[in-house]
């Protein structure tokens, strides 16, 4: 080959061609989504996350959570995602308009996340039903998408001020249920719940998970983020969002100490509260009803 | 003296040992002092390169180590903020990508250009300062991980200050070479020089452009995961394999001693990497949330990738032809072979893995570390061995010291990514099976996979001994312990009726 000139466009051309396909026109295609409403403007979806939430994402990424957790649920023709209940619907690019950095992942040495504050537990049959026996924490207010404020200090187990809008007498882990969807979808948690169908992951299965994994999935290989709480001596009454472990657990503290978790831990497990892709969306089939706003989450496989 | 009877190839000094020496005439002699003259010019910044690139590796190699184990023993020191496994993986990703890889890359990349530009090297202290601005880079983006500061893009969680102070440096780095090739002799341009060229130019584009995509000018939503992809598959392909496939263009007909089988060929094969391998790298995203015209467009380039491969295989294999029996002796030959096999391997799994019927099982399991261990490992790593084994010798004028440890270094990373890769292959593809069948708990997916990631550390123990005896021989080297012969060191000694086939 003789000429720099051939060389030095052909290096340059095969460059662009490659920007232009893979970047290019796919942002003019799917770069510049609005989220999608109802004729009359309401019922945004999706929305931004709330401060906390947004700070958990950093901790997500800072600590490579991404690295064997993805957040996206491939359709039905591909793997076995819906089946898993990972999701009642593929994503698609609009659930992901306010995410930065967006977190994909591409390995799964854990569940996929994408639904992981809307989810039921499923998998854990030896599971010490933590949410049952886990005291309320607090703190991390959750997404701002919800409609229903969470109940702000709940510390006390008994204590249930069940959300304004939800008549019926919800059990007391339901006063922590995220509900970060819009308020069509939200009656239906509270019903389910109460039929005995296990209510979706809280925060205090959230902390106690990310602090000692395998006293909740024995079979976990997910590492455990101690570092995230913080060991203290009891000072007068216990904290209101200390971790809760049964008397003969091995990661109980001394008595006289507590385990809380730090301001980044509540921010994490806000992130992770946050992560619901359970509304329809006009441009992707939901499984089982075809898209209507209310899309009955629970009864979907 | 002793650097100008270092500096012949080693083959031709192994097909003139047994016609008795023919005598080398006058324009020869010239252009063995020409050649040793632009060796030591690049002297001091290709060991520079070549020093902290091992440097690089050998803690890369104990991340790696600690992270393989973490991931089937994931109670080790959890109270650690910075021995957590995702802060501990991507360090180990980011040395070896910026730290081992790149740095080797450079290093050998200048030296070949040196020495095809026939030009000798001005100004070394711009790339000394270049070598030093990376490596402060490195350090910054690898403690900016491990601090918590990941930006969470693969590939590219380096803090986005480590970034700039990479691009900084690598600018220093590039314009030198560039300005090499200007002041070249000779009217044509090797094969080896259209990749290099290739890569200094792609890279810095590259790496400028998803840096303004992701920060300063963010994409929205699902965008960042195309960028990020793209950035990644064109890192690996554009700059590391344009790199790894340049020096082997050179390593293989030089140490035989015979020129490339075909021109032609070579030409086909550049262009059509060119132009598919950049396509390819959206088949990582597949059947996520993204135009499935994207998607099957990059399985389509990656499908077409067996053009180049199959051309630049093709090419080696009858450059090579009767002369595959010099592998028993050259280091460099051997584990530039063993590199240039493994890019097809690379490129056939790659093709494999990314048809959507096998996707559905391999997609989200160990098969992409797999992958990205064939590519960055037994591919590139192995082909810049067997660069260093040719290059360093004639910078310290010395010959390498133990033909044993070489040996050794050699079986020990044969086996361990060998060993790695089938683990993870076979693993990944159980634990996608497993996956799939949605009527088994998700925990038995990843218990499926768990005794091929022990597997997995062992081979990891296997590499963790091969680097470190390496790094070992090529201390002795910069100290000038090697030996003073003036014939290179052999992995075996010669028989003579394997030299003339």
């Amino acid at each position: 080959m003789k000429g720099l000139l051939p060389l030095f466009l052909g290096i340059f051309g095969t460059f662009a061609f490659s920007w232009t396909g893979l970047i290019f026109i796919p942002n003019l295609q799917i770069g510049h989504l609005d989220p999608q409403t109802e004729e009359d403007g309401t019922d945004a979806y999706p929305s931004p996350r709330s401060g906390m939430a947004e700070r958990g994402r950093q901790i997500y990424a800072a600590n490579g959570c991404n690295y064997c957790h993805t957040q996206q649920v491939r359709a039905d023709y591909a793997g076995s995602d819906l089946d898993r209940k990972w999701g009642i619907r593929r994503s698609a690019p609009r659930d992901y308009i306010f995410d930065r950095p967006v977190l994909l992942g591409k390995m799964r040495m854990g569940p996929d996340l994408a639904n992981v504050g809307h989810r039921v537990p499923v998998t854990d049959q030896n599971a010490p039903a933590p949410s049952a026996t886990t005291s309320t924490t607090t703190g991390a207010p959750v997404a701002g998408a919800s409609p229903a404020p969470a109940p702000a200090a709940s510390a006390s187990p008994t204590v249930s001020p069940a959300p304004a809008a939800q008549t019926a007498s919800a059990p007391p882990a339901s006063a922590q249920n995220p509900t970060p969807s819009p308020s069509p979808s939200a009656p239906n948690e509270v019903v389910t719940a109460i039929n005995g169908v296990p209510i979706p992951y809280t925060e205090a299965w959230h902390h106690r998970h990310l602090y000692s994994p395998r006293s909740i999935t024995e079979d976990s290989d997910m590492p455990a983020f101690r570092f995230l709480y913080e060991k203290r001596q009891i000072a007068g009454q216990v904290a209101a969002d200390a971790l809760n472990f049964d008397e003969s657990s091995t990661d109980a503290p001394p008595s006289g100490w507590e385990i809380v978790p730090t301001y980044e831990a509540k921010c994490l497990v806000a992130y992770l509260m946050s992560l619901d892709q359970s509304h329809s969306l006009k441009e992707v089939k939901t499984a089982a009803a075809p898209a209507s706003p209310p899309a009955p989450g629970k009864q979907v496989k | 003296m002793e650097t100008v009877t270092t500096t012949g190839s080693a083959a031709s000094r192994l097909t003139q040992q047994p016609q008795g020496g023919t005598e080398q005439v006058t324009p020869g002699e010239i252009e063995n002092v020409e050649r040793a003259l632009i060796d030591a010019s690049t002297r001091v910044p290709v060991l520079m390169f070549y020093t902290s690139a091992i440097f690089w590796l050998l803690v890369g190699t104990l991340l790696a180590a600690f992270a393989s184990f973490k991931l089937h023993s994931p109670d080790m020191f959890s109270g650690i903020s910075v021995l957590t496994f995702g802060r501990v993986r991507a360090a180990h990703m980011g040395m070896m990508v910026y730290g081992w890889a790149s740095m080797a890359g450079m290093g050998t990349a200048i030296w070949l250009m040196a020495r095809l530009c026939r030009t000798t090297l001005r100004h070394p202290l711009v790339l000394v300062t270049g070598a030093a601005f990376w490596n402060l880079g490195v350090l910054l983006g690898v403690g900016g991980i491990l601090a918590g500061q990941s930006t969470g893009y693969e590939w590219f969680e380096f803090p986005t200050y480590a970034g700039a102070v990479l691009f900084v440096a690598y600018l220093l780095v590039m314009s030198w070479a560039v300005l090499m090739f200007r002041f070249r002799r000779g009217d044509t341009i090797y094969i080896t020089q259209w990749y290099l060229l290739a890569a200094f130019l792609w890279f810095p584009w590259l790496f400028a452009a998803t840096h303004v995509m992701l920060f300063v000018v963010p994409v929205q939503g699902v965008m960042q995961a195309v960028v990020n992809w793209w950035f990644a598959n064109n890192l690996m392909f554009l700059w590391l394999g344009a790199i790894g496939l340049g020096t082997a263009y050179y390593m293989i007909p030089k140490v035989i001693g015979r020129p490339v089988y075909s021109y032609n060929l070579a030409a086909i094969g550049f262009w059509t990497y060119a132009l598919f391998a950049s396509w390819t790298g959206m088949q990582r995203l597949i059947d996520g949330p993204f135009p499935a015209w994207m998607i099957t467009a990059s399985i389509a380039a990656a499908i077409l990738s067996i053009i180049p491969v199959a051309t630049v295989g093709l090419n080696h294999h009858m450059t090579m032809r009767g002369y595959f029996p010099l592998m028993r002796y050259s280091p460099t030959l051997r584990f530039t072979v063993f590199g240039a096999i493994s890019y097809s391997a690379f490129s056939i799994v790659g093709i494999i893995i990314s048809l959507r019927s096998m996707a559905q099982i391999v997609h989200f399991t160990q098969m992409s570390v797999a992958y990205s261990h064939l590519g960055l490992y037994a591919f590139f790593t192995m082909v810049m061995f067997g660069s260093m084994y040719y290059i360093v010798p004639r910078l310290v004028g010395r010959e390498w010291r133990y033909a044993t440890l070489i040996k050794l270094h050699f079986w020990s990373s044969a086996y361990g990514v060998g060993l790695m890769v089938l683990m993870l292959l076979v693993g990944g593809f159980v634990q996608g099976l497993s996956m799939n069948d949605a009527s088994l708990s998700f925990t038995e997916s990843t218990q499926s996979v768990l005794p091929y990631l022990r597997g997995r550390s062992v081979s990891g123990i296997l590499l963790t001994v091969s680097h470190f005896i390496f790094a070992y021989h090529f201390v002795l080297m910069l100290f000038g312990l090697g030996r003073t012969a003036s014939v290179p060191t052999f992995l075996n000694p010669i028989e003579p009726e394997d030299v003339h086939p």
